[in-house]
């Protein structure tokens, strides 16, 4: 060990103590600073993965929709588009679909859901929906059955086998004209449940034929989504389908549909570790105080290892190298906390709670019934690097100081 | 070729406009043992550390060995300072987070020599000075004088060819000053390095084999 390295190390931990208080407090102000950031991030990316993987699944991949607005967005005689699509490198599955805003009643209930008709057949191989079916099941829907959210499901007060009357906009258009059309009415054949908040929750979906039927559309659908080959990037896919298709029709990966709703969900990570980044800057420059104190109060002690053959060089990388082993030391404790606090997550969150009396408060304003928290090794060691590196930074005053230390002056100080 | 160990040639040093001492001309052999007395403020320790370049002369050559030395890069100087000089000075400087023996390691450990065979030259010189029990104690726990004999022993590690001795008992008693002397002497002799001592006390000076007085800027033999 070179003599700077382990005169850093007892200056930290020296002979006879433990630890010396100066060390025991940075390296607990690094460690502090360290949990939290972690915890934080891990925290921020286990909700943005949680709703990212909610959007695929009840989105699809990629969407290929059309621009033109004289034909209300509306594509007809698909067939062919179909048929291109399925055989489209990378692609593994496509499903067309439609939608409107309806009018639904149950009993004196009423509300005012986004209806989605969807290929019954194909919409299962494009999105996951059998994963979120809560009561019932999917066939129902060819034979003029109607899907229901859970929560809207107990809004209108529905169950399986209800029957909810629907009501088409195009009733508002017929009675100006002097025609009267009667609702609809159909059979709750399943209720579903996608687990997020913004996904799902005021929707029902029933058979694109019915919909179509029901908008007086003839063939026309909005849209057909498609499932991406596992593996393939979705954003790659959607450009190499907008080279082959003509306007109107246009793809978008599910990360361009959502691209404003993605880059919040990254501003509010980005902004956090900004906001917590500061507790490891106040960690720093306590750092930085604590070590000029050190430096004037070893002032004879430089001079004297200057007498007796320490560098200049030297006897700075003492003082750097302790900011470098407090940063070193303290990350790693600081990751076993943050680690420790992940694992038993929900029971901290839960306990907290409950002694706030707001045991579902998770699931009420998040939608997710437990805290989502996700990292990785290369997660653990960016922190870690990060903290090393303003520790570092802080330790770099006093070794600057220490260099401009004269050896002679030194050993003369009181 | 001369046999001096360091030597000053026709240095001046002057701070600003305050000049410390002129024309000095000073050479120490092996093996030697010199004293170099004079008021407080007259330079004495400005005298060694120029010797030692602590720091450098205003003008004049520093010799270490036959080789000057007064224009070397500082890294290689400090180098051969830990060869050629031990310094013991008024205030121990021992380091409070090492016990005893660290302190005493710590020489060889800065020169990248530290081995088993000078831990075992470490406690050859604890027992010479009878210091074997305090070994592995932390030195806020022993005597000024017990630090004293630590400075002195650290002073020895590197097995150096002159010991500057800057006042080595000035905070010490009488007893405690004759025991630290006698040490220091001792231990001079045993690891054959010459010895130049800064004192007040005349007595100390003149056991030494040559004498010196720093007065009005000049530094003179005394007979």
């Amino acid at each position: 060990m070179k003599w700077y390295a382990y005169f850093a190390w007892k200056q930290l931990f020296p002979t006879g103590r433990k630890l010396s208080f100066f060390s025991a407090m940075s390296i607990f102000g690094v460690a502090l600073g360290v949990t939290v950031l972690f915890v934080v991030q891990s925290v921020m990316d286990g909700f943005q993965h949680n709703i990212r993987r909610a959007i695929v699944e009840t989105q699809g991949d990629v969407r290929v929709e059309s621009q033109d607005v004289e034909c209300q967005g509306l594509i007809h005689g698909t067939d062919n588009l179909v048929s291109f699509l399925m055989n489209f490198p990378d692609v593994a599955a496509v499903a067309k679909y439609a939608y409107g805003i309806t009018m639904l009643k149950c009993g004196g209930r009423t509300a005012f859901p986004m209806v989605k008709g969807i290929d019954v057949e194909n919409e299962p191989k494009v999105v996951d929906l059998l994963k979120f079916v809560k009561h019932g099941s999917l066939e129902g829907l060819d034979c003029g059955g109607i899907a229901l959210s859970s929560d809207l499901a107990v809004k209108i007060g529905a169950a399986v086998g209800s029957r909810v009357e629907i009501y088409s906009p195009l009733m508002v258009e017929n009675s100006i004209d002097g025609d009267v059309i009667l609702p609809k009415t159909l059979e709750v054949t399943m209720i579903f449940e996608t687990g997020h908040h913004n996904t799902g929750r005021n929707t029902v979906f029933i058979a694109i034929d019915t919909l179509q039927d029901f908008y007086n559309i003839g063939d026309g659908i909005h849209g057909i989504a498609l499932k991406v080959k596992p593996g393939v990037p979705t954003e790659k896919v959607a450009f190499a389908l907008n080279q082959s298709l003509r306007y109107p029709l246009v793809a978008a990966s599910w990360q361009e549909m959502n691209r404003d709703f993605l880059f919040a969900l990254r501003m509010e990570k980005t902004m956090m570790f900004f906001v917590l980044v500061f507790i490891l800057l106040i960690s720093a420059f306590s750092i930085a105080g604590s070590m000029l104190i050190s430096v004037i109060r070893k002032t004879r002690e430089i001079g004297l290892i200057s007498a007796i053959g320490g560098t200049v060089i030297g006897c700075s990388m003492c003082f750097f190298l302790q900011g470098a082993i407090i940063g070193i030391i303290g990350s790693t404790i600081g990751i076993i906390f943050a680690t420790t606090v992940l694992c038993f997550r929900n029971v901290i969150v839960y306990s907290f709670a409950k002694l706030c009396g707001v045991e579902d408060f998770m699931l009420r304003f998040y939608s997710f019934a437990n805290m989502p928290a996700r990292y990785g090794v290369g997660d653990i060691f960016s922190t870690m690097a990060f903290a090393i590196t303003l520790c570092c930074l802080a330790a770099v005053v006093p070794a600057i100081k220490v260099a401009r230390i004269n050896a002679a002056e030194a050993l003369r100080s009181e | 070729m001369s046999n001096f160990v360091a030597e000053l040639r026709d240095v001046h040093k002057s701070f600003g406009n305050t000049v410390v001492f002129c024309d000095v001309n000073f050479a120490i052999a092996e093996r030697d043992t010199v004293s170099i007395c004079g008021d407080s403020g007259s330079g004495k320790t400005t005298l060694i550390n120029v010797l030692g370049l602590l720091e450098p002369p205003t003008s004049g050559r520093v010799i270490w060995e036959s080789c000057e030395v007064t224009y070397t890069k500082m890294s290689r100087v400090a180098r051969l300072r830990s060869k050629i000089f031990g310094y013991i000075f008024q205030q121990c400087n021992l380091i409070p987070e090492l016990n005893v023996v660290e302190n005493l390691m710590l020489p060889k450990r800065i020169a990248g020599e530290a081995g088993e065979a000078d831990v075992d030259f470490v406690r050859q010189l604890l027992r010479q000075t009878q210091l074997t029990k305090f070994e592995n104690r932390a030195v806020s726990t022993l005597s000024g004088g017990e630090r004293q004999k630590v400075a002195a022993i650290r002073a020895m590690v590197n097995r150096p060819r002159v010991i500057v001795a800057d006042e080595p008992t000035g905070n010490l008693d009488e007893k405690s000053a004759n025991l630290v002397m006698d040490a220091i002497v001792g231990l001079c002799n045993s690891c054959g390095s010459a010895l130049l001592l800064i004192t007040h006390n005349k007595r100390f000076a003149e056991k030494m084999q040559t004498s010196y007085v720093l007065t009005n800027m000049r530094l003179r033999r005394m007979e």
